[in-house]
């Protein structure tokens, strides 16, 4: 036969077990003198515990504030609870309840003032310094992203490279250009030497002078 | 009301949104205090700047006039153009050569350039002017010569030489009527000698599709050049030549400190034109061998028609400079040979005495010819 224990026993002694725990401790205690003798002495024992305070002066009386003390704790429990609930349901949604929409539409904002002000840099920014980003952004795709294309090195817009024309001549290096341009001539002779140099040779038509206008590289 | 604050602003609004033009850009110009030239002037002319986007674009139209302050009479210049702001260590130059320009008298030269810089570059000068070079009748030199102006205007004044006793001794010869002749033919040369655009890249390919060969190099021998080209070759794709390489030989008698080696392509259709120059500096003893190398490519843009397909290249030695400052430049003779005639350019001074003609005259251009 098992016994209950002790809590158990205190429990029933002072009517605190609930329905079905009474009822299953009441029948073994009918059966077995040593627990009943148990419950006998926890109940004697309460009963002087109460005879004791009812000494006590008016305000002291354990008896009378027992009660109040009880509902108050009864109070604060049921508090937390409702509150330990709430918490709860606030970190994990039922699933029936739909989401709010506010980070999606805060993701559009930010997408719609990206794209206007991608186009507005994009209508804005020089044509040199157009094509040295078109020539960065190409890089990363051969270079990071490894789709090779060539087994030679690309130029890029950041490779210096030097132009001749009969309209004119300019050094070009990382978007940023210098042209050395000449008045509208007749006869106009573009040379360019592979140390480094382009030009263009014109005669002014004012002074008769034949004039060249040269752009090098940065080591020369 | 507004406040005058707010008014400025207000007013300045349309200068960064719009690109109106600021006028008054003007160019630092620093000549060294012993300049055998002086600068008596500099006029801005319709110099603007503009923002455009995040950069400024500087347009600099500037006349400068200039006084031979030495004894000598001046054949050539070279004003030096930098932009530090703009291309760091890149740089121009302005030169004019053909000049007789005598003590005391002044001169004009114009700079006419367009920058694209940064709108964060520095307030000062967009543009620093100097002195790079001044050559005189007597083939003396003053400057810096950053530039290698030294050689340049010396081989220049060596074909204004040239062709200047060449018109001589035709007008000598046959007279006004032979003179005219050679004027004429000049002037159709200039205008049937087919004039490309070109890019030049230091470095690997400018572009990617075309397979790459290596074509050699044909030679045309000139019969005094005191550099004979053995062999040659460079890389070819499209419409792309890199990385040319030459072997030469000196075969003078006296040693060679630079050399320059003329590029002439050829086209499918059989059409040439001159690609450009391969200078070297090297020092070459009589009877020694030497390579020359490059690594540029050249890359010829499309321009109207197909584009252009590289066939055939064809080198010759375009000048050449002795380790004693002497220089060689190819004779008219040499110059006669047809696949020269169609492809090189005239001298500076031809072209200064065609247009003399063009504009003025047979009497002006005979004058011109008898003043030295």
């Amino acid at each position: 036969m098992k016994h209950p224990n002790e809590s158990q026993l205190a429990l029933f002694a002072g009517g605190d077990l609930g329905f079905m725990d009474r009822w299953r401790v009441k029948q073994h205690v009918s059966r077995c003198s040593s627990c009943e003798s148990e419950v006998q002495a926890l109940r004697a024992a309460s009963k002087q515990i109460h005879e004791i305070a009812g000494e006590m002066p008016g305000d002291l009386n354990i008896d009378r504030n027992w009660d109040r003390l009880a509902e108050e704790m009864t109070g604060n429990i049921r508090v937390g609870l409702a509150a330990g609930e709430a918490i709860a349901r606030f970190d994990r949604p039922s699933s029936n309840v739909r989401p709010r929409r506010l980070g999606w539409n805060a993701g559009l904002v930010v997408a719609g003032a990206t794209i206007v002000f991608a186009t507005a840099f994009w209508i804005n920014i020089p044509q040199p310094q157009k094509d040295h980003l078109v020539g960065a952004l190409g890089k990363i795709r051969t270079e990071r992203l490894g789709k090779v294309i060539t087994n030679h090195p690309a130029a890029t817009a950041e490779d210096v490279v030097l132009e001749a024309s009969s309209s004119g001549i300019q050094v070009k290096e990382n978007g940023r250009t210098l042209s050395l341009v000449h008045p509208p001539a007749d006869l106009v002779t573009v040379s360019v030497s592979m140390r480094g140099s382009a030009g263009v040779r014109y005669v002014d038509a004012d002074t008769g002078q034949v004039t060249t206008n040269r752009v090098y590289y940065a080591e020369q | 009301m507004p406040s005058s604050k707010t008014a400025i602003a207000r007013a300045l609004l349309p200068v960064f949104f719009l690109g109106v033009s600021f006028a008054g850009v003007a160019p630092k110009i620093d000549f060294p205090k012993d300049s055998p030239v002086a600068v008596l002037g500099a006029d801005p002319g319709d110099s603007s700047e503009t923002p455009r986007g995040g950069a400024m674009l500087v347009d600099l139209h500037t006349a400068l006039t200039l006084r031979n302050s030495s004894q000598r009479h001046i054949r050539g210049i070279t004003l030096l153009v930098t932009a530090q702001d703009v291309t760091p260590g890149g740089k121009g130059s302005v030169t004019v050569n053909s000049l007789d320009i005598g003590p005391n008298e002044t001169f004009p030269i114009r700079v006419d350039l367009r920058l694209l810089r940064p709108l964060q570059a520095g307030s000062g000068a967009p543009v620093q002017i100097g002195l790079d070079g001044i050559l005189f009748d007597d083939l003396s030199f003053y400057g810096p010569d950053k530039l290698s102006s030294r050689r340049i205007m010396t081989m220049s004044e060596y074909e204004a030489r040239r062709d200047r006793k060449y018109f001589k001794s035709l007008l000598a010869e046959g007279g006004q009527q032979k003179l005219k002749d050679a004027m004429t033919a000049s002037v159709a040369h200039s205008t049937d000698r087919p004039n490309l655009d070109v890019q030049m890249v230091r470095g690997g390919r400018a572009t990617n599709f075309e397979p790459e060969k290596n074509v050699q190099f044909a030679f045309l021998q000139l019969p005094d050049s005191p550099i004979e080209p053995i062999e040659g070759m460079a890389r070819i794709a499209g419409n792309e030549a890199r990385a040319p390489r030459l072997e030469v030989k000196n075969k003078s008698e006296r040693p060679i400190r630079f050399l320059e080696m003329g590029w002439i392509l050829r086209d499918g259709s059989g059409r040439e034109f001159l690609a450009g120059s391969v200078p070297a500096e090297l020092k070459l003893a009589p009877g020694q061998k030497s390579q020359i190398l490059d690594n540029t490519t050249l890359k010829f843009p499309q321009r109207g028609g197909s584009q252009l397909g590289i066939e055939g290249m064809t080198g010759y030695v375009s000048s050449v400079e002795f380790s004693d400052g002497t220089v060689w430049i190819p004779s008219r003779a040499d110059l006669g040979i047809p696949q020269l005639q169609r492809v090189m350019a005239p001298s500076d001074e031809e072209q200064r005495l065609v247009q003399l003609y063009v504009k003025r005259g047979m009497k002006a251009l005979v004058a011109e010819l008898n003043k030295f």
